[in-house]
Parts: structure tokens; sequence; C-alpha cells
């Protein structure tokens, strides 16, 4: 029973029934345009696509179950850089597929890709403590707004981890195959772990 | 304008009640079924029970942000959006478009709005406690503000009446504190959560309880008379849920008014103005606005209830002038709009749980730990005045534990499909002091796309607030540390501001003296007494605990008061 059979079931059940401008409404939310407001053209290289699906992959790569690009993560990256993040995400995220392009990243081989992405995590885990110094140095809202369209965003190796985990563990896909989905559990219980159990998600 | 004015009998009832939310709905059940004709006047778009839950079950893949807000609804949503994610795909429809509904901040203050039908009892957090004895005499006792005209007493079979027809799960623990109500059974703690209580009581002397919560764990036959059933346990309340198991209006109070065939409701329409007749000295009906044709109408019944939410209430009383009252409805006093109140939050702290790795939990509890408050309390003494609640719980944490990890790649992935270890936190919730400084009033010459003067708000923290939140930090690091679990992180979000608990309240407050007060101890207007003013703006002190179930005791109580004084023809 998908979704929309059944809240058509329980709505009829108790003698309801979606009205049609509900379903317009519903519609007009899930279409709405993007934002007129981009705080700046944010927009990738065919080359630089190529590389945001190969980091993503090799974040979550296809084993037994599905790939990061099996399930349309990198392109799922990009509609979120685009729709939830502004200028400080987009320069960072923008320096980080740079370097990765001078480096070559494309042309390395499984092992040499391996390595470089270790060394681009290192290299975030100082990036981010600078980050945060800087978050908590900021004052009011007032300021705060100014000073963060200014600041440095979030580095590359944390946002393009994140999206891909993200768009990754909330895919269908990835939901079914990763856990144990349940929709609507019914019970609340606490329970004992059985042998490699899986996280349940609801 | 379209000036449509009748009194014919489709425009007169025996109440109105401006508002849909938690109090109006409730003011329209208890007035329906003390046999009155009730006209319910929603000023936002209709939203029907059940069929209207549009994302309610959806899965995670169906949102297009999964979860996370897009610049444009941030935008939209900008005071929503301080709050969290609460302008994201699963429950915006539900939160109001700030963008079309502006106000103007003085000093900030984060108004979160609910406009459409059941207002912001659609998204509540259902937590559910009595006040205590105390809190109705602290004013008195402390020198603070004024004292409230009614005693727990007073209250207390209200909330009776009204915690069984809302049906609250929970557990009777005999505190003063906290006083017990009538609940549903209890939901079950996590092995850790168990722990943590019994280490709490052993080596500090603090209560934990399990969360009282207006989720249905065993529906009683009036609540499936109305159509609800058992919480399922998907904690995916704030989209509407499907099987009535939370209470909101829309599951619960409206239904009921509507069982008795006396209730009439209007969406899309804003109460602008009370009208006053100054020959009888009473409020004749309702001046309205259809939000989106611009008509204008007037409705008119022989008792009105404000259920408006605490400053939209306020709001209305000071936008009714009238030759016997200039500055506004009831206003003598110059307290309409004072002493705005709420919870101040963001402070706590969480840690990581060692041990407990063969626990786990099946099913999602819509539903935390609460630790009552114990500062102030008893033999405790501290530098501040009143005290603060805890609310939070343990998890098991689940794949965004990889995010701030190192590590990608094939057993990564592994990994992550598996639970890890246990996490456990929570955040306080901190009484506010009345301060007649802390206002919102109305701009003098701004007006909003109906007409109507624009609210303007000038309020904030004050020394105690600030004090209480450096304890409240401090206390939670303690407590997980005294328990023995690691990584012990406090936080205190600075970003806050009065509105953020979404627990404003106290701009209609209630007195025995109509010089400083705005309501009587039935909350009727002193100097108008058929309008009652039956929510957050009656407040004349904040106590500590969510405040939903006090509202509706108090509505309750004013209606059956209202009805009887109808019937002794006294109104």
């Amino acid at each position: 029973m998908n979704r929309r059979t059944a809240i058509t079931h329980v709505a009829t059940m108790l003698g309801g029934a979606f009205s049609a401008p509900t379903l317009l409404a519903m519609k007009r939310w899930e279409d709405r345009l993007p934002s007129e407001s981009f705080p700046t053209g944010f927009s990738l290289t065919e080359n630089q696509k190529l590389i945001v699906a190969e980091v993503a992959e090799a974040i979550i790569p296809k084993t037994a179950t599905p790939g990061a690009k099996d399930v349309g993560v990198p392109a799922f990256i990009v509609m979120m850089l685009q729709d939830c993040y502004k200028t400080p995400e987009h320069k960072s995220f923008a320096e980080g597929l740079i370097k990765l392009e001078k480096q070559q990243f494309l042309s390395m081989n499984a092992d040499q890709r391996n390595a470089l992405l270790v060394q681009v995590e290192a290299d975030s885990v100082e990036e981010m403590k600078a980050y945060q110094v800087q978050q908590t140095k900021m004052g009011d809202n007032e300021d705060r707004e100014q000073m963060a369209a200014q600041a440095k965003g979030l580095p590359f190796w944390r946002l393009i981890k994140e999206l891909t985990m993200l768009g990754y563990f909330t895919s269908e896909q990835g939901i079914k195959s990763s856990f144990e989905y349940v929709p609507i559990p019914g019970k609340l219980e606490m329970i004992k772990m059985k042998p490699n159990q899986k996280s349940f998600a609801y | 304008m379209n000036l449509n004015l009748k009194s014919d009998k489709t425009h007169t009832f025996d109440a109105i009640v401006v508002g849909s939310g938690m109090t109006g709905g409730m003011a329209a059940k208890e007035l329906t079924e003390r046999g009155l004709q009730v006209l319910m006047i929603e000023r936002g778009r209709e939203v029907k029970h059940i069929e209207d839950y549009d994302t309610a079950m959806k899965g995670p893949w169906e949102f297009e942000h999964r979860g996370r807000v897009s610049i444009h609804s941030a935008e939209e949503y900008w005071a929503n959006n301080r709050f969290g994610t609460l302008a994201n795909e699963e429950t915006g429809p539900f939160f109001t478009d700030d963008k079309k509904n502006p106000y103007i901040e003085k000093r900030p203050f984060d108004w979160i709005r609910a406009y459409h039908t059941g207002g912001k009892s659609m998204h509540w957090g259902r937590q559910s406690y009595r006040m205590n004895k105390k809190d109705f005499e602290a004013n008195a006792k402390e020198g603070i503000a004024i004292d409230w005209p009614i005693r727990y007493e007073d209250l207390e079979p209200w909330y009776t009446h009204v915690e069984k027809f809302v049906g609250i799960s929970g557990q009777a623990e005999g505190w003063e504190v906290l006083p017990d109500g009538h609940y549903l059974p209890a939901m079950p703690m996590s092995a850790p959560e168990r722990y943590f209580r019994e280490t709490m009581m052993k080596k500090l002397n603090r209560p934990v309880t399990i969360g009282r919560v207006a989720n249905l764990t065993k529906p009683q036959p009036w609540h499936t008379d109305l159509g609800r059933a058992s919480c399922q346990y998907r904690s995916k309340c704030a989209r509407g849920c499907p099987y009535g198991a939370y209470y909101s209006s829309l599951s619960g109070s409206i239904p009921a008014a509507r069982k008795t065939n006396k209730l009439t409701v209007l969406h899309d329409t804003i109460a602008s103005e009370i009208i006053y007749d100054e020959k009888t000295q009473r409020a004749k009906g309702v001046r309205v606005i259809n939000q989106n044709t611009m008509a204008v109408e007037e409705f008119f019944a022989k008792i009105v209830f404000l259920n408006a939410g605490s400053m939209n209430s306020a709001a209305l009383l000071l936008n009714s002038k009238s030759n016997r009252f200039p500055t506004g409805l009831g206003n003598d006093s110059d307290q309409v709009g004072r002493n705005i109140m709420d919870h101040h939050l963001g402070v706590g702290a969480n840690a990581t749980v060692e041990g407990f790795e063969n626990d786990y939990i099946f099913g999602q509890r819509p539903n935390a730990l609460y630790i009552p408050r114990f500062r102030n309390w008893g033999a405790d003494k501290k530098d501040f005045l009143r005290g603060y609640g805890y609310q939070g719980g343990a998890s098991k944490s689940d794949w965004k534990r990889g995010i701030t990890m190192n590590g990608f790649g094939a057993s990564f992935k592994e990994d992550m499909s598996h639970p890890g270890t246990w996490t456990m936190g929570f955040g306080g919730f901190g009484e506010i002091l009345p301060d007649p400084s802390n206002r919102m009033f109305l701009d003098k010459d701004k007006k909003d796309k109906w007409g109507i003067p624009m609210i303007v708000f000038d309020a904030a923290f004050g020394e105690n607030e600030l004090a209480m939140r450096k304890d409240m930090m401090a206390s939670a690091v303690e407590m997980l540390e005294v328990a023995g679990f690691k990584n012990v992180t406090g936080f205190n979000r600075q970003d806050t501001h009065p509105g953020l608990g979404i627990h404003d309240m106290g701009t209609a407050r209630m007195g025995k003296d109509p010089k400083n007060s705005a309501l009587n101890k039935f909350n009727q207007v002193h100097a108008c007494k058929n309008v009652f003013v039956t929510d957050g703006a009656a407040m004349v002190s904040s106590s500590c605990v969510n405040p939903s179930i006090t509202y509706m005791a108090m509505t309750a109580r004013a209606a059956d008061y209202a009805v009887k004084e109808l019937k002794r023809q006294n109104l």
C-alpha cells in the first residue's frame, strides 16, 4: 500500500476524501519554483559534476547494495547546494572541487583516489576547527547575517559527505537496502539487539 | 471596501469564538455541549482532519529537500526558521508564511504562528503538565507583578475534565512539584533512561519521569467515538496524524463540537474588531474581513471568547476602540499587550553513553523524559527566582553519526546501516518573569494588507532569565556527568529571543484589581463582562511547565461559568 492509498484508505474509513483544492495545493507546494534570489548563480562544469559523482560514489560505493550514483545522489547534491546553501558554501564547495581538478582526480585509479580523499578528509578536520571558531565569534543576528555572507562556508569535504549520506540514506533504495524500513511500527518496544541488527528507519 | 452588514439570523449566534486552535477548539466544544449556538472564526485556510494531512504518509525520499529548509522557504518563513527546520516540506504546511504576515520588531521577537484550522494544536509538542500549587502563589510571595486571582484548587477539576477528554499518556508519581493528573498508560523508558532515572534519584535526589504527552496509548470510548485511534509510534505528529492519535482541535474538540450540530465555522475570516455597545456596556459582536475577498461583515452574539493566540487576542482588544475604551477594549489598566512571557529554551547538554550495547528500541516514541523543576524548590536556593524543567532522553545513534566521523567507502557504508552507541541529552524550559516593559502594541501608522494595524514587539529576556540560563546549562552538564556518561557537552544558544518557546503569553492578564489587570478570575474582561479571553494572554505568571493543558482547563472553566451567567441573565 503506498502512501496515497494509505491516506485515502484511512480518509474513506472515516468518511472523507481528498478535495481537489487540497491535491492542487499539495502539488503547488511540491512544485514550487526555486528561489529567484539565488545569492550567486551557483553552477558546475561537466567535469566538476563528474568529480562530484565520483567522490559521492567513493563515500557510498556500490556493493551488494546500490551505490550513491545508482540512487541519484550526484544530482541531489547539486540541487541541494543550489536550493539550501548560500554564497559561503558555494565558494568553499567550488574551491574543493577546483583543487581535485588540479590534482587530476578523474585520471587517478581507485587506490590513488582513495588516498587523496583520505588526505582531503584529514585536512577538513582542521578546516572545521577554523570554521567553528569563526561561528562562535559571530555576534547578534544582524551581524551574524552580514558576517555569514562574507565568511567561509563549511569545508568541501564536510558538505559533500553530509549531502551524499543524506541523499543516499533518505532515498527509497538507500533506505530499503540499508535498514529495516518500518513506516508504521504500530507499537513501541524496548528490545534486545539481534545478531547483525540493522537500524530501523521510519 | 465591500461592506455587507447584516444583522439577520444568519449573522447572530449565542457565542462567537475567535480562533480554532488549542483553546478556541475547547471553548467551542464546551459551549456547544452546553447548548449554545457557536460561531467559530478562523483567520487562516481550512484544514480538514486526515484528508488534508498531505505529508502524513510520505516516505523520506518524497520530500525534495529531505527535511532541510530551502533558502526560498527560509525567506518566506523567516521567523519560523529561527526555531530550526519548521519551514521544511514536512511540517511547513502547518506554519505561517511570515513574509505575507509581517510584524515589526523593535526588539527581536521570534513569533511562530499557525494560521489554519487547529492553529498551533496541529504541531504542538503535546507535553501536558499541571502547574503546581506554588506556581499560583509565587508572584504574591515574592512580590513579583500581581497575584493570581485563582489557586490550583480552582483549576483542579478542570484539569481533570480536559485531561480525560484530550487523552494523556503518563506516569503518576505523587510529586508536589508536578501534580498528577489522569493518565493513559505511560510510554516505556529505554534501558539507559531507566538507569539515568535511578541514578539521579540516588545521587542527586532529582526526580525523572516519562513525559506526559497527549498521544493515545490506550484510547477510551470517548476517543474512539471521535474516530481517534492508538498511537502508531511513527513520531511524525507535526505532519498531522491520520490516526487522530495525538490531540489537536481537529482530532478532538472540533469534531466533538460538530456532533452537537451547534457549531458553525468560518475560515479565511480575520476578526478585526470587537463591536462595543455603549448603551448596554457589552460587546455585541465582531467585525471580520475575509482574507481573500476583503469583504467586511459583522456577526453578533451574547458572548465573545477570544482564543486567537495570546498576541493576536491582545491585538484584537487593542484594535477595538470606542468612546468608552479609547485605548482598546478592556484596557483601562494599560496592561493589554504588556507582560509578555514565554519559556526560554535552547540550553542544555548532550553526552554519549557507554554500555547498553544490546539494548535497542522498536518504534519511534513521540515523547521524551521529563525532569521537573528542582531549583528554588524545597531547600534549594539560587541567586535567581523560579526554575526550569528539562526535556530529553536517550537514543541510539543512526547513520547521521557518520557525518562527523572520519571514514568512507564500503565498510563505512556497511557500518552506517547498523545502530551506533547511545547518546543522551536534554534541554531546559525556563520560567520567564512578567515585566510590564516586555510588550507588544499596535503601530500607529503601518497597517497590514487588510488595513489592520501591524503588531510591534518590544521585549527581551531580563537578568533573571539570563542567570537562570547559565544554571540550566551547568546543571544539565552536572547531571550527565554524575550519571557517568562521556563527552558531556553543554550548550546555551545566544541567538534566541522571547517567543521561540512558542509559549507566548501574558498580554491580557487576570487579576483581582481592574486597575492592574485586564481580566477577572473567570477570564472576563473586567469592564465588559461578556468578553472572555481564555488563551495564554490570561496568564499572570508562566510557571516552567508546558502551558497548553492549563489554557484548556482555564477555557473549560470559563465556558462553564459563562453559560451559568447567561442562564442567570447576568450577561
